[in-house]
This record gives C-alpha cells, structure tokens and sequence, in this order.
C-alpha cells in the first residue's frame, strides 16, 4: 500500500526553548526535547489520522528523520515548523547558490504518520567518527 | 549577607545580539546565583554555566595536558594544506584576532557563523548601502517599528521590552506614541506583543518588499494581490510607513535564509531608501549570537572582508558561496576545521557535517557540544563575558566591554589565550 502524506511548506527557527536548552548542554534531554518535534495544525494532525505527540515521518527531496508532532493552533494549514537543530538539518541541503546560506526555510516536504518509528536520538542523527 | 557574597551590577549578557548591559549579577563562593534583569536564556546561560562543561583537553577522547594538546593541534594544522577555522561569533574580539593571524600563518580560510545567519545581510549592504541606526535612537524616536520574519520573543527576549515598549527622549508614553507590526509567514509568540500582526505567504518577501517599494514611488499596480495580502492592504501600509515620523525596520533570518535570500535584503534596503524620500526610515539585523556583529568587524579590520575569508595565496581574498564554511565543507575541500566557540555538527546541513566526520576536527569551546563529539582536539575555554572579560559588538555596531565575574575552572583559559598558544606552537612547527 501507497503511503499517504500531507504536503507542507517547513519552515525552522528558534524557540525560547531551544535557546534555553542550547544553553543548559546540547547533550541534555532537554534539548533533546526542544529540537525534535515538528508543529503543525490541527487539520493536518486530522488528515494524518494521529494524536498530537505521535511519531511522524518528514520526507523532503534531500532527507528524511522522525520527530514528534507538536500541535499549534495559530498554524496556517499548509506550514509545519521544526526548531533549528539537528533534526530540521538532517531534511535540507548544502547548496547555497553562492552565498554561503543554505536555504533553511520554505522547504517542500510531506509528513507521514509513523507509529511503529521510533525517535532518533543526536548522536543517531549526526552519527559517529 | 555572607562574607563571600558580591554583587557586580550593569554586566553585559553573552547570549544574543542584544547585549544587554544592565544585568545585576550576585556571586556567592565563586559561583554566580543570581542574574537580575536577564531573559530565560541570560538566566540559564549564566546560573547554568558550570552545566555540561569540558573540563580537560582531550585527543581522542583521552584527557591528556594542555600543552600536549597544543602540540596535537600544532601538528594537525601544520600536515593540512586547506584549514578551515569557523566560529568566532560567540567569543571576544580579541580571540578573532588570534583566529586571523592563524589562518594568514597556513594559509587557510577563515569564516564566522554569520555565513549561516546574517550573511546575505552583508551581501545585500555591499551592493545598497546600510541606513543603520543604534538601538537607544529607535528607542527615543522611532513611533513605527517593524519586525519583519524576525521572532525577537523566542530569539531576542529583551529586544521589545527594553528597547520597544521602553519611553524614549521623544515617544514619552510607548504604548500611544509607537506602533509594532509584524511581518511572518506564521503567527509567532512576538504576535502576542505587536498592534498588528500581518501575514503573508511562504516565500513571497521579495515581492511583497519590491510591492511597497512601488507603491510608495506612487505607482499604480495592476494586480490584486501580492504575497497572500491584497493591493489595498498594502497601499495602506505604504502610506502609514510614508507617514511615519522615524520608522524602523528589524529583519531577522525569515529574510535571509529564505529564497531570494541577499535578494530579500537588497530590496528591503531599497525600501528604505524609498521611505527615507518621504521620511526617516532605518533598519537593523537582528543579530543572533551576541558578538556576531564583532566578527564581521574584526575579521574587516584584520582581513579587509567581513566574513569567508581564504589567505591560500598568501593575501585575502573573499568569495561567499566559497570560501563559506558550508560550501568548503560540503565540496569536500577542507581538510581539518579549526572550531572556535560555535557548533556547526548542530547547525549545518547533513552532508556538510559528513565531511566533518572525515578531517580531523580542533574544538575549542567551554562546554561540551556536539562538535566536540565528533572533534579528535578537545580543548575547553573560559566563557567570555563571564569567566573572562574582552569586547564584543552589540547588533548595531556599539561595542561593549565584558566583564570577568567569577574565575573559570581551575586551569581554562580564556580562547585568545588557546589560540595565541597554538600561534607560537605554529611557528615552531613551521620553523618560521
């Protein structure tokens, strides 16, 4: 069977959160916390069929990673939001059309419910030496 | 009170590019344990600061001494044939100068996180100008302030309570003399704290920007709708900006990270002129990291060129898109990274921190990050601006004295020192 997915524009950026947790120690569970969730709407959350807090799988053209939904009422159908970090990295690409900024915001990509996945750890998503 | 109990007020907060200067720190036994006037983030940085610290230099994960780990880095650069030395924007001025005179000594390149932040601000001001203003000015004049793809609630706490909503020489009473919009693809938590929040769609600055910029030059435009917001929304934004008595813009990453990027900045910074036909307008990046802004300086002062930096033919020459962190990385060119004080394992794209994985890596920062996980060097440094005092350069361009409040680890030193001792270690090595 096909899988079946919602279309979004993904945008990141910072949370007070992840700049408190950045703070406190990246290898915390904090920020752990603060950076690998992904808000999106309640009509999303709907058409995915899932709970907020549920696993969800995010695929763009250059990367895939699970991460937690996060439900955000004052979201526009069609924007989810991941915090800058590791997570929203792992889903975009080094070409920065020779200004040196990947381009971190505005990013195609399709959410897939993932109940069965389990969430990254850090150290998974950036790997070791 | 206790006897070893001390309180330094007006100390300057190291986190982001606000600066703020007023926080009243109290130290008790050598450790901080109370910072008045600071946001979440000051408190946490500050209270925290002994959180998650490296407290040895390590090779391979083995604590070895420090001059033994000056050796290694020596050794390391010494072998590479393209160094590339990133960060810098989350230390004092003088440890930038230390980074230059290394890369000018190998050769290497040098860049500062503004690669991945204000960048394209730089570009965008190399090609239109920069109608800058300081902070305390807007504060004291400016009755139309606009936030545009900025979120300061979440990244600069303090920005619109201590400079916004704060009464100024000639906005006596904020709340009726000033008005706050704000410009961003979603609603933001600084929504709650503006008069009119105004949303546009994913992508679409460049035009909504270049929109106004025509409608403000008085033309008629033929269409309905720009960027999700209708013609006459945006006439009546033209004209309340024209009619403004000292307007200011405050873009964030939402301009420049997104398509259109040096672009969005271009035209924003056009705008502003057009505005200034009428009336004053000025603009200010909302810094990220507190002492980015210093590192565009310094790396000006020192290189001639405020960011991505290469001295492979013995001089500088700059190159964005480059000589950028991301792209040497990314193209596979460098083959060691010297990191001072920042954390690109965390923040770069995945295929750039896969050539991370591959050189050998030389971290320098006080706490332990997810560079330093990956780093074959580990050497800790004293926090600037807490455990060590130095300069760094508030978001519009004031520089600030940090203060030393309480005393590093037994044995850390401060970056500039780590580096000035790579330096000689250098030359000895290169026998210069």
């Amino acid at each position: 069977m096909n899988k079946v997915g919602v279309k979004v524009t993904l945008v990141s950026g910072r949370t007070l959160m992840q700049g408190k947790t950045m703070e406190k120690g990246k290898t915390s569970q904090e920020y752990f916390e603060a950076v690998s969730y992904c808000e999106i709407d309640a009509t999303t959350l709907k058409a995915l069929g899932i709970e907020a807090g549920d696993p969800i799988q995010i695929e763009t053209q250059l990367g895939t990673v699970v991460v937690r939904s996060k439900l955000n009422k004052n979201l526009t159908p069609g924007i989810a939001f991941i915090p800058c970090g590791p997570y929203f990295n792992a889903l975009i690409g080094s070409y920065t059309g020779q200004t040196g900024m990947p381009i971190y915001k505005n990013i195609e990509a399709t959410i897939f419910p993932a109940p069965e996945e389990k969430i990254p750890t850090i150290d998974e998503i950036t790997g070791d030496k | 009170m206790s006897e070893t109990r001390k309180t330094i007020e007006n100390v300057p907060c190291t986190f982001c590019g606000c600066l703020c200067d007023d926080l009243i720190i109290e130290i008790e036994d050598g450790q901080i344990v109370k910072n008045t006037n600071g946001c979440a983030i000051s408190k946490e940085k500050l209270l925290g600061c002994n959180e998650n610290r490296l407290l040895q230099p390590l090779i391979n994960g083995s604590p070895v001494s420090l001059d033994d780990a000056i050796q290694h880095v020596a050794e390391i650069i010494a072998s590479s044939r393209r160094l590339l030395i990133y960060g810098l924007s989350s230390t004092e001025n003088d440890a930038h100068r230390e980074a230059y005179k290394i890369a000018e000594l190998v050769r290497g390149v040098v860049d500062n996180t503004s690669s991945v932040c204000h960048g394209p601000t730089i570009l965008g001001v190399q090609s239109s100008g920069e109608p800058n203003a300081m902070l305390a000015e807007v504060r004291n004049r400016s009755d139309l302030i606009i936030y545009w793809g900025s979120n300061p609630a979440a990244a600069h706490p303090r920005h619109i309570p201590r400079y916004i909503k704060k009464e100024g020489e000639y906005i006596k009473d904020p709340k009726e003399d000033r008005e706050i919009w704000l410009v961003d693809i979603r609603r933001t938590t600084t929504a709650r704290m503006v008069n009119k929040f105004i949303q546009i769609n994913p992508a679409s600055d460049l035009e909504v920007l270049l929109t106004l910029r025509a409608l403000v030059r008085g033309h008629v435009l033929d269409v309905d709708e720009v960027g999700g917001l209708k013609i006459d929304q945006l006439k009546e934004m033209a004209e309340h900006m024209k009619s403004a008595k000292y307007g200011t813009l405050f873009f964030g990453l939402g301009l420049t990270q997104s398509r259109g990027s040096h672009r969005n900045i271009d035209a924003a910074i056009r705008l502003i002129q057009d505005l200034s036909a009428h009336t004053k307008w000025t603009m200010m990046p909302m810094r990220g990291h507190y002492n980015v802004a210093g590192a565009n300086k310094t790396s000006t002062w020192m290189t001639g060129y405020p960011y991505a930096v290469d001295y492979a033919r013995g001089y500088p020459r700059y190159q964005p898109g480059e000589y950028t962190a991301v792209d040497i990385l990314a193209n596979g060119e460098a083959d060691a990274l010297l990191n001072i004080a920042s954390d690109p394992v965390a923040h770069f794209p995945i295929d750039a921190v896969e050539h991370i994985k591959k050189i050998p890596v030389i971290n320098i920062d006080p706490k332990i990050n997810m560079t330093s996980k990956l780093a074959e060097v580990n050497i800790p440094s004293a926090i600037a601006g807490i455990e060590c005092d130095g300069a760094a350069t508030r978001m519009d361009g004031l520089p600030i004295y940090l203060k030393k409040v309480i005393d590093p680890p037994e044995g850390i030193l401060p970056d500039r020192e780590i580096l000035r001792m790579i330096y000689n270690s250098l030359m000895k090595v290169l026998k210069k």
